[in-house]
């Protein structure tokens, strides 16, 4: 069977996953002196990621989810509002602008940096002469793509002087600037998340290269034609690869920010066309000190993303093949 | 392995992820008493702006250091948008700096959340006759003191007259020239020069153009209470004439005019950069625009101050200078204010960076030897006198958000997704929200 990567703490969704999946190790039946001395150094050894964890994250997320019901400014002790903030989310009509465009961007560049990743991993699967050096130039751009660099390149790239429209003058075009144009803006931003493709280009890579050769002579052997082996062998067998990319690029694309906060001067505009959630709550926290009001913003895209999370893995049962 | 348990290590993957702004915070920090005058002290001394600030406001440092050398202090300056997410963070975080440079809009957000001493306190440490009375009562809040004015600036029209030379189109006369003036003569520059130089850059998306549009029309942004006190009309009006010179030509396209509104230094706007006749900002940037333009430029004053009710220019205090609440030492931090004020050594290597000096003995002292810009800018401000008739009143708390809202309605304005009407009617309902 194919090996099927699993989710371990704390990966970054851009990197690969392990090559094998951690084995627990056979617990000792009777544990010796040394076994205990063992142990206890052991934990030493892991103090200190323990009290990171406890002191950086989960101590700040308690608080973020008690301020939630409070008004904070930073400035003053927070005051208890109860559900206030949550009650004055159904009326924030920028918040309403700020989900759009976030579902948005999540619905449209999920799929086609997915559909890109898979052809191309398709592509170079076939034998490609060089294949390692092609792997690491389609994997570049996903090291660079979260990057302030890369976000003030795009913004000279598409600006109105930029390149793509002194391309177009060329053919005599006179085009619009796309970053700072309400309907383009977006958009410019998808294509800057889709040509981040590389980091699921190379785990399909991966698990296409699992995928037994015999099932593909067999299927040969039944004259079955090239896009029938590719729906019929490949698709299934690259169910839990997909499903894997799925829920990884669903959860970073929800929490995009560096991209929007640059290209849009921290604004989310023009007009708030690329006003990201994670931009919104930043912009309410340290622009307008409702620190509160930001935490529970905070934790409603928890919950969004837990909830897109478990609609995938129900919907994953009807769909991924485990091959057993 | 079961779907179960990944389930649940992706939660916390999720949760790690996800939060980065909520932090923990206690809020113990009672005030220290003030030290000793003879006590080695280490003072912090907050500001934003540029590399030659930062020299200019060292070597005033280094004078300080000099008189009293039992004090030390330590600069710390960030670019501008950067300064307010760290100076909120450090509030918060009990480490604000003791001298915090504050700009009107936000200083009220502070003082009004008790994150600033009353500097009225410390009167016998800071002299505060010699300082511009234009200016010093916007320091005021609540009836405390918690800024002190850097300096003083205004808001101009700059203008290239190479440009209108290459144009062939006359500078027009500052002292009577209309909006439509205005509209007409960008419009103009533009055709003549078949686009290749705009008339004016877009300014819509200006609080202070707008107030003083509003103050001609007998209005105000905000009145002495901190309501809007502007009538949707002149909002309306506003945007109308944004439009007039988005369709006459008189500024670029408006994508183009929406990424300028967010270009920050001075060097890569279109009036820097020679491809626009006019352009509004304020006075103590013309050396940075002169600089970069890399010819002359003059300052006229803003269109139709003597068109409607009255004038509507104004002073502005550049900046302010104020105290966190929380400093261990009160005194000597009121020291360095007084200082950085009234201390001719300050004076001499601040100049008018700050915006033309507050205090006005200095002021005076200085004006005989400032380099050509700085006399530009102090004629003008000079000039202007006999249009300024009264100062707006503070902004409210919360004033800060209105340089974002009215950026991001300008927009909607110039790329026809509301109309001037609608833009005013919601300019007046967010800003009614942010302040409220």
């Amino acid at each position: 069977m194919t090996t099927v990567p699993t989710f371990s703490r704390g990966r970054a969704p851009g990197e690969p996953p392990p090559a094998e999946p951690p084995r627990a190790p056979e617990p000792p039946r009777r544990r010796s002196p040394l076994a205990k001395r063992e142990g206890r150094v052991a934990y030493l050894f892991l103090a200190p990621w323990f009290v990171g964890m406890v002191l950086i994250t989960i101590g700040p997320i308690l608080a973020s989810l008690y301020l939630s019901f409070t008004e904070y400014s930073l400035l003053q002790p927070p005051e208890w509002l109860g559900l206030d903030n949550y009650r004055r989310m159904l009326e924030d009509e920028r918040l309403h602008t700020a989900l759009r465009v976030t579902f948005t961007y999540v619905l449209v560049s999920v799929p086609l940096q997915l559909a890109l990743a898979l052809a191309l991993a398709f592509f170079l699967d076939r034998g490609v002469r060089g294949l390692a050096v092609y792997r690491s130039i389609y994997y570049l751009p996903s090291l660079l793509g979260g990057s302030v660099a890369i976000a003030i390149l795009w913004r000279q790239i598409f600006g109105t002087e930029g390149l793509i429209n002194q391309l177009l003058g060329l053919v005599g075009i006179e085009g619009q600037g796309w970053v700072s144009h309400p309907d383009h803006a977006l958009s410019t931003l998808i294509v800057l998340n889709v040509w981040t493709f590389g980091a699921p280009m190379v785990i399909f890579l991966a698990g296409l290269r699992q995928i037994p050769a015999m099932y593909y002579e067999a299927a040969d052997v039944d004259g079955a034609g090239g896009f029938t082996k590719f729906w019929r062998i490949t698709v299934p067998l690259l169910t839990p690869i997909i499903f894997f990319n799925l829920v990884l690029q669903i959860i970073g694309s929800f929490q995009t920010f560096t991209q929007a906060f640059i290209v849009s001067g921290g604004t989310g505009g023009p007009a708030d066309s690329t006003l990201f959630y994670t931009l919104y709550t930043y912009q309410r926290g340290f622009g307008s000190f409702e620190m509160g009001y930001a935490s529970a913003l905070a934790w409603v895209l928890l919950v969004i993303i837990a909830g897109f999370t478990a609609v995938n893995f129900l919907a994953a049962k009807r769909w991924v093949h485990y091959g057993d | 392995m079961g779907g179960r348990r990944r389930r649940t290590s992706l939660a916390s993957v999720l949760a790690v992820a996800l939060l980065a702004g909520g932090c923990g915070s206690d809020d113990g920090g009672g005030d220290g008493d003030a030290a000793g005058s003879d006590e080695q002290v280490t003072l912090r001394f907050a500001w934003w702006g540029s590399d030659e600030r930062r020299e200019l406001t060292e070597a005033a440092i280094a004078a300080f250091e000099e008189q009293h050398p039992n004090i030390d202090v330590q600069g710390e300056y960030i670019e501008w948008s950067g300064y307010w997410d760290r100076l909120a963070t450090q509030v918060a975080a009990n480490d604000a700096p003791d001298v915090i440079t504050q700009e009107e809009r936000f200083l009220r957000e502070y003082a009004g959340r008790g994150a600033l001493l009353d500097l009225s306190e410390y009167e016998d440490t800071i002299d505060l006759s010699q300082l511009d009375p234009l200016v010093t009562g916007s320091g005021e809040v609540d009836g405390g003191l918690y800024g002190l004015p850097t300096g003083v600036n205004a808001y101009v029209v700059y203008a290239n007259p190479r440009l209108f030379d290459q144009a062939g189109v006359e500078l027009p006369d500052d002292a009577t020239w209309t909006w439509d003036d205005y509209i007409r003569i960008a419009n103009e520059i533009t055709a003549a020069t078949g686009g290749e130089i705009v008339g004016a850059m877009d300014y819509g998306g200006n609080e202070a153009g707008l107030k003083i549009l509003a103050r001609q029309h007998g209005q105000e942004l905000y009145d002495e209470d901190g309501e809007l006190a502007l009538e949707p009309a002149t909002l309306a009006q506003w945007w109308e004439y944004s439009l007039q010179l988005r369709d006459g030509g008189g500024t670029p396209q408006a994508t183009l005019s929406a990424e300028q509104q967010d270009t920050g230094s001075p060097e890569q706007t279109l009036l820097g950069t020679n491809r626009a006749a006019m352009a509004w900002y304020w006075s103590n940037t013309l050396a940075a625009l002169s600089g970069a333009s890399g010819g002359e430029l003059r300052l006229l004053r803003p269109p139709g101050e003597h068109e409607r009710e009255r004038t509507g220019n104004y002073y502005k205090p550049a900046m302010h200078y104020s105290v966190s609440a929380r400093t261990e030492h009160p005194e000597e931090a009121a020291m360095l204010v007084d200082f950085l004020l009234n201390d001719p050594a300050a004076i001499d290597a601040v100049r008018s960076d700050r915006g033309l000096p507050a205090n006005l003995e200095q002021r005076e002292r200085i004006l005989a030897d400032l380099n050509e810009h700085q006399v530009a800018e102090a004629e003008y401000l000079a000039q202007i006198q006999e249009d300024v008739v009264d100062a707006p009143p503070a902004p409210p708390v919360g004033a800060g958000q209105v340089v974002d809202i009215i950026k991001r309605l300008n927009i909607e304005v110039l790329f026809d997704r509301l109309s001037p009407d609608e833009a005013a009617e919601q300019f007046i309902n967010e800003v009614e929200a942010a302040t409220g």
